[in-house]
C-alpha cells in the first residue's frame, strides 16, 4: 500500500509527535507514505468562513498534485481530512463544481479530475490495512492499560457518504485499542466538541468544554485518552494546565495520539514516537508498561 | 409576555439566496424543530440559538444575524448538521454567514472571531502554510486596543510558545511552499469569478 501523505500545517509544528508517530507506525506496517510535493494549507475552517470557493480551491490544488502521482491522499489532521474530502466529493458528484474549481486553478498548470480519494489514518488502519493484520504485528500488548477513545468532531462529522463509521457512536478507535491489547474505557463524550476551535477567540468557552471532557475522563479512572486530532490534542494536553488553573483541580491525564499508542504496541521506541513531546508526562504510563 | 413584531418589509428577501450561494446548502429547508440547538455545545453562551438564527436567515433578518455573537461562537463541530432531519447544512450556513459578515465588514461587539479567520487566511495565503507565531502576532495586534494590552496577551501566550519550542513543536520561521505564486493566481481567479457573478 502506498499513499500521498498530507501532513498539514499542525503536524509540522504543534503536532510534531503526531507526524513522527504516524510515519513510524506506517513504516512498521510496510505502508509507504510519500509526502505530497509542495502541499499547501487546506484553508481549515478559516477558508469556509471567508470564502466558499477558496475553501474548495485550496484543497483542490493539493488533490491535483496527488492526481499527478495517482495516489490516494492520507491526511491525519481531521480538519485537513474534512476539507480535502469535501473538495473531492464536491467535484466528484457535481460536474459543474468540477469546472468551477478548475477555473480557480487556471494558469497554475494544475487541473483536477476528481480521481483520487482522501482517507484518514484511523480508517486506513481499520479498513485498508485491517485489524487482524495489525494484531499480528503487535509485539508488546498493552495489557491492563485503560484507554479512552476520543474522536472529536470532524473526523466523522458531517457523516461521509462512504459511511466509514457511525458519526454518533463510532467504534474505529475502540477497535484499535482492543487490537493492541488495551482496555476501552466507556466514554459518553467520545464525539463531543472540545472547543479547541475557540482557543484564541473565546478562551472561557474552550476551557469549559475541555474541562468537561477531562473531568469525565478522570472520573472514569482512565490511564490516558487517545485522540486523532491536533486541535483536540492541543486543548486536552497543552492546555490541560490552563484547565487545572481555571478550575482549581489536579487532572494529570496523559493524552496520546492514537498512533503513539499503536506504535508502543508495535515495539517502537517511545522517543521515536515523540512521547517526550507531550505536555502531560507519559512517564508513569510507560513505567506501568515496563518501557 | 410581550411578542416582538418583525416587519417583513424591513427584511432582505435576497438574504437566504445569498447564504445558500455562499455555501449554506439547503438553508431554506429548515422546519424549526430545534434539534440543532439541542445538540450545540456552545449554545449556552450565544445571544440567539442556532434554531433562531435559521429562522432569521429565512426571514431575511440580515443585519441582526450578521451582528449576532452566535455565528462567531460556532466552533464548526458539525453536530447540528449531522443531526438535522431536513439535511440542512447548518454548520456550512454558519460558515457562509461568517464569510458574508467578513466581506461586508460588519462591525461586531467582539471582533476576535472575524479577525482570527481573516488573519489565518492571510498568513496561509502569504506563505502557503500556516505559521502560528505570525498568526498570533497579527491576531493580538488587531484585537488588543492598546500596546500594554497587546504585550500582556503576548506574554500570556509566550509561555505556551516557549514550552512548545522546548519540545521542538514551534517553528519561529514560517514554512514556505515553493510555488506561492500559484496561490496568488488562485486568489485572483476567484476574485474575477466572483466579480462576474455580481
Amino acid at each position: 500500500m502506498k499513499f500521498a501523505y498530507y501532513p498539514g500545517c499542525s503536524l509540522e509544528s504543534t503536532a510534531k509527535e503526531y507526524d513522527m508517530s504516524t510515519r513510524e507506525v506506517f513504516k512498521a506496517l510496510d505502508t509507504e507514505l510519500l509526502e505530497l510535493d509542495d502541499w499547501n494549507c487546506c484553508g481549515s475552517s478559516a477558508a469556509s468562513s471567508t470564502d466558499y470557493l477558496l475553501s474548495l480551491a485550496l484543497p483542490a490544488r493539493n488533490l491535483a498534485i496527488s492526481e499527478n502521482e495517482n495516489l490516494d491522499v492520507m491526511a491525519p489532521c481531521p480538519e485537513c481530512y474534512l476539507k480535502l474530502w469535501k473538495a473531492y466529493k464536491s467535484v466528484k458528484t457535481d460536474p459543474e463544481m468540477l469546472d468551477e474549481v478548475n477555473k480557480t486553478l487556471e494558469g497554475t498548470g494544475l487541473k483536477l479530475r476528481g480521481s483520487v480519494d482522501v482517507k484518514h489514518p484511523v480508517y486506513v488502519l481499520v479498513n485498508d490495512f485491517g485489524l487482524e493484520k495489525l494484531k499480528e504485528k503487535v509485539v508488546k500488548p498493552l495489557e491492563e492499560l485503560k484507554v479512552i477513545p476520543y474522536y472529536g468532531c470532524v473526523m466523522l462529522k458531517p457523516p461521509r457518504t462512504d459511511r466509514l463509521d457511525s458519526a454518533e457512536n463510532p467504534t474505529g478507535l475502540d477497535r484499535i485499542i482492543t487490537t493492541v491489547g488495551a482496555a476501552v474505557v466507556p466514554f459518553d463524550s467520545k464525539v463531543k466538541c472540545c472547543g479547541g476551535a475557540l482557543m484564541l477567540t473565546n478562551r472561557e468557552v474552550m476551557l469549559k468544554l475541555t474541562h468537561e471532557l477531562l473531568k469525565e475522563a478522570k472520573d472514569a479512572g482512565a490511564d490516558c485518552i487517545i485522540t486523532a486530532c491536533p486541535l483536540c490534542h492541543m486543548a486536552l494536553d497543552a492546555r490541560q494546565i490552563d484547565v487545572e488553573m481555571a478550575y482549581n483541580e489536579k487532572i494529570d491525564m496523559p493524552v496520546l495520539y492514537f498512533t503513539q499508542l499503536v506504535g508502543l504496541a508495535l515495539g517502537i521506541a517511545p522517543r521515536k514516537l515523540g512521547l517526550n513531546k507531550n505536555f502531560v508526562s507519559a512517564e508513569k504510563l510507560l513505567k506501568s508498561l515496563e518501557m | 409576555m410581550e411578542l416582538e413584531t418583525i416587519r417583513l418589509k424591513d427584511c432582505d428577501q435576497n438574504f437566504i439566496k445569498d447564504v445558500i450561494e455562499a455555501g449554506g446548502k439547503k438553508a431554506h429547508l429548515c422546519f424549526q424543530c430545534g434539534t440543532c440547538t439541542a445538540g450545540c455545545p456552545t449554545v449556552y453562551a450565544m445571544d440567539y440559538t442556532p434554531r433562531q438564527i435559521m429562522r432569521m436567515v429565512n426571514l431575511g433578518m440580515k443585519e441582526q444575524v450578521l451582528k449576532s455573537g452566535t455565528i462567531w461562537l460556532c466552533a464548526s463541530c458539525f453536530t447540528c448538521q449531522t443531526r438535522c432531519p431536513r439535511g440542512v447544512e447548518i454548520t456550512s450556513v454558519m460558515g457562509a454567514l461568517k464569510s458574508i459578515a467578513i466581506k461586508e465588514g460588519i462591525e461586531v461587539a467582539d471582533k476576535k472571531g472575524p479577525v482570527f479567520h481573516n488573519s489565518f487566511i492571510e498568513v496561509a495565503m502569504d506563505h502557503g502554510r500556516l505559521s502560528e507565531p505570525i498568526l498570533l502576532l497579527k491576531f493580538v495586534g488587531r484585537t488588543e486596543g492598546s500596546i500594554p494590552g497587546a504585550v500582556k496577551s503576548l506574554i500570556k501566550e509566550a509561555s505556551l510558545g516557549m514550552e512548545l519550542a522546548k519540545r521542538g513543536k514551534m517553528a519561529f520561521l514560517p514554512h514556505k511552499i515553493r510555488k506561492p505564486k500559484q496561490l496568488k493566481i488562485i486568489c485572483e481567479n476567484i476574485r474575477k469569478m466572483e466579480e462576474e457573478v455580481q
